[in-house]
């Protein structure tokens, strides 16, 4: 029998499994004695073994049955002694990584060192584990992952990563292999460029470009990464090409669906075959009362149809909330705190594409909240509801808060703003500023911030999926992050504008406002042009050069759409506004997906596609930015 | 307890320079070679969290000593200091096993910096 069919399946399933077994085991560290916690492990652990069994993974089976046995004993004394919480937990982890193994078509990694230690920790005897495969993993380093790395782990993805070093830099092609040498310890380096050969022949180099699989998470690797010296800027992209090309099981997902919500798919599909036959018998009748009233039938149809498909697309936010009382229970030991994790709205569906990437910035604000928001006791909530066509997750905690006076002063000290525009900022724009990027460092953070490592990661993810991030914030009371998310990313509001002739697309979400300013109040400064708006003086790039198109001189009046990049405002000149709209994104295709400032494309009512720019890694990454202050408008001449 | 440092430069100016940037973070210098075969012996001896090394140096030159020390411990945490301009000595120091170097002129802050990411 073909068992690869049922791969996808069972991968989605045990996982779950491995969810309920980190929840189920700090629950148990709550109560020991809790029967009916014990059962339901040991059931936990059984489905993992018979599954894995019947599929063929030998490893996976013998750690479950391991763990099975394990769990059976204790049914019988009736008590999970304390001492043991661990040991399961670092099973549990081991049993997720050989999923990830098996996740990105891999031999499983070797459990043998695990198998060998006795739930006390000490080896019953010193076991020499061949090094036979490249996955080998012992307990030690299962361990030593904790709970920085394995908590954050999604799952193994291959990335581009763009590692920029200072132009000055000594001895760069050795540095370059430093860096090599961090990034695989982060994961499999496939490749480089340049590679460890023309690095060892002593070429200088400026950047490295590597391709990575790995199941570690972004800002962690980038962390690393940033402490080398030298290293002033890390950038990923996600490498859609291998991903497509490389495997194909990578690629698909598995969603359980309701039958109920199939049968409508069913039922609605039937009444979209009547109608086609209603419009054609309309159209050969030329009947046009007829068709203008199936055309509008039909609209409402497809209408229904998508909302649907959507719907099934949904998956409960539990699916990614579930891990968060194990990370908090690791963070908690590893601080000496004493955090209390609530959560409701775990039944809250989001698109299954979004869910995967809002796991990152979650879990890394429900660190932050623990490790900076709560100074020695305190609850940190996490909740999701549902907002009309948005969903909302609030990560809140009774914490110190944060004041936004010293992160004025902050970006004042930092030159990211004039004395005058930090003063005009209002209180909820200046605690937004810990997501400007390297804004706050580890060493400062306590002292100043309170919070910032990472926060422009959070904010910059939270922003692809055309959300937005919000912080409520004040000294004493508290802190509040708020994610706000739409529920799907394939149908987006765009703006569609003119530029050099040619319609081109931007997500709403990316957009501020639109101005039309007469063009006399364009001021020139330096190599810049600039304008006034309000008290502040704004930057104004044009979206045509960014673009490398001709550029249209603007006549009396000049059409800006206005944008933020890094926390401040900017000016992206366009030649017209040609209105908004919904828009289906298709994502595009290798060579396509490599050019940067492409987000996607759609098709216009007749037919002509039009690109979807992202404007902030157009105009970051053309390097036209620069995140310096336009100074004052007055000492313009 | 506090990181175990080894330091190791002909120069004696380098010498107190670097212990005094590692005695204010904190750390404990152990040892200090004015070239690459004390260095040797006190490396046997004192068995250093960390060692900052020479690359230029009479008797045995750092990268000599660097690579009898890997030889010796695989584990070892070696950090070279060389002068600007050096780039294919580093190269091949950073081949034999160094985990990281300081170029010279040097900053306390850039020293700390490199040793905290190396010792983790």
């Amino acid at each position: 029998m073909d068992m690869s069919q049922y791969r996808g399946l069972f991968l989605s399933e045990t996982r779950e499994h491995i969810n309920n077994l980190n929840q189920l085991v700090v629950t148990l560290e709550q109560k020991p004695g809790n029967r009916e916690t014990i059962d339901a492990l040991f059931r936990e652990a059984h489905s993992i073994k018979g599954m894995a069994a019947t599929m063929g993974f030998d490893r996976t089976a013998q750690l479950s049955h391991h763990l099975e046995d394990l769990l059976d004993g204790f049914r019988d004394s009736g008590e999970v002694p304390s001492s043991t919480v661990d040991y399961l937990l670092a099973g549990i982890d081991l049993l997720d990584g050989l999923l990830d193994d098996l996740q990105s078509n891999q031999s499983e990694r070797s459990i043998d060192v695990f198998l060998a230690e006795t739930p006390h920790g000490k080896p019953i005897q010193v076991a020499e584990t061949p090094k036979d495969n490249q996955g080998e993993c012992s307990l030690a380093a299962a361990i030593e992952q904790e709970p920085e790395a394995s908590t954050v782990v999604v799952e193994a993805n291959v990335f581009q990563v763009l590692v920029d070093l200072a132009e000055d830099t000594p001895a760069s092609a050795a540095r370059g292999i430093l860096i090599l040498r961090e990034l695989e310890k982060s994961g499999v380096l496939m490749s480089s460029k340049p590679d460890l050969s023309t690095l060892r022949s002593g070429a200088p180099c400026q950047q490295i470009h590597a391709w990575l699989r790995t199941s570690l998470n972004r800002m962690l690797i980038e962390e690393a990464l940033l402490r080398i010296s030298g290293v002033v800027k890390v950038r990923f992209i996600d490498d859609r090409r291998i991903q497509e090309g490389g495997d194909r099981d990578e690629g698909t997902h598995t969603i359980r669906v309701r039958t109920d919500l199939l049968d409508q798919f069913v039922n609605l599909s039937g009444e979209l075959i009547t109608n086609r036959y209603l419009l054609n018998t309309a159209t050969a009748g030329r009947d046009w009362n007829q068709l203008t009233q199936t055309l509008s039938q039909t609209s409402r149809l497809i209408d229904d149809l998508y909302h649907h498909v959507l719907q099934a697309r949904l998956m409960p936010l539990e699916n990614i909330t579930g891990r968060l009382p194990r990370i908090v229970r690791d963070l908690s030991r590893k601080t000496g705190k004493k955090v209390t994790l609530h959560l409701t709205g775990g039944e809250v569906g989001i698109d299954r594409a979004i869910l995967e990437e809002v796991t990152a910035p979650l879990v890394h604000l429900v660190r932050n909240a623990v490790d900076h928001g709560i100074e020695k006791e305190g609850i940190v909530a996490v909740s999701a509801l549902r907002e009309k066509d948005l969903v909302l997750i609030e990560v809140a905690d009774n914490g110190k808060g944060m004041d936004p006076e010293p992160l004025r002063q902050k970006a004042v000290d930092r030159g990211l703003l004039t004395s005058p525009q930090a003063t005009a900022l209002s209180d909820r724009d200046a605690l937004m500023l810990v997501c400007q990027p390297g804004f706050s460092t580890a060493e400062e953070i306590t002292e100043i911030s309170g919070r910032g490592v990472g926060m422009d990661v959070v904010k910059a993810a939270v922003s692809k999926l055309g959300g937005t991030l919000e912080i409520l914030s004040s000294p004493g009371q508290g802190s509040r992050f708020q994610m706000r998310l739409p529920l799907s990313i394939a149908i987006i509001k765009i703006l569609l504008v003119n530029c050099a002739g040619q319609p081109l697309a931007m997500p709403i979400s990316r957009v501020q406002r639109t101005l039309d300013l007469p063009t006399s109040e364009i001021r020139n400064s330096g190599q810049k042009r600039v304008f006034r708006l309000g008290e502040e003086v704004v930057n104004l790039y044009s979206l045509a050069e960014a673009l490398g198109l001709p550029e249209v001189a603007a006549g009396e009046t000049t059409w800006v759409v206005l944008i933020e990049i890094q926390g401040r405002r900017v000016g992206l000149q366009v030649d017209r506004f040609l209105g908004q709209r919904e828009a289906f994104v298709k994502s595009l295709g290798f060579p396509l997906n490599l050019l940067t400032g492409l987000s996607g494309a759609t098709v216009e009512g007749d037919g002509q596609v039009v690109f979807i720019i992202d404007p902030q890694s157009l105009i970051e990454d053309g390097q036209l930015f620069t995140n310096d202050c336009p100074g004052e408008f007055d000492a313009l001449s | 307890m506090a990181l175990r440092v080894m330091v190791v430069d002909d120069a004696l100016f380098m010498r107190n320079m670097l212990k005094d940037i590692f005695v204010h973070a904190g750390f404990e210098v152990v040892a200090e070679a004015d070239n690459g075969e004390v260095a040797l012996g006190l490396y046997q001896e004192t068995r250093p969290d960390l060692v900052t090394m020479d690359i230029v140096m009479p008797k045995k030159s750092g990268i000599e000593a660097l690579q009898e020390i890997m030889a010796s411990d695989p584990d070892a945490c070696v950090v070279m200091v060389s002068a600007l301009g050096q780039d294919s000595l580093v190269l091949e120091a950073v081949e034999a096993g160094a985990k990281d170097f300081i170029v010279k002129p040097f900053k306390q802050g850039n020293v700390l910096e490199i040793v905290r990411r190396i010792t983790g």
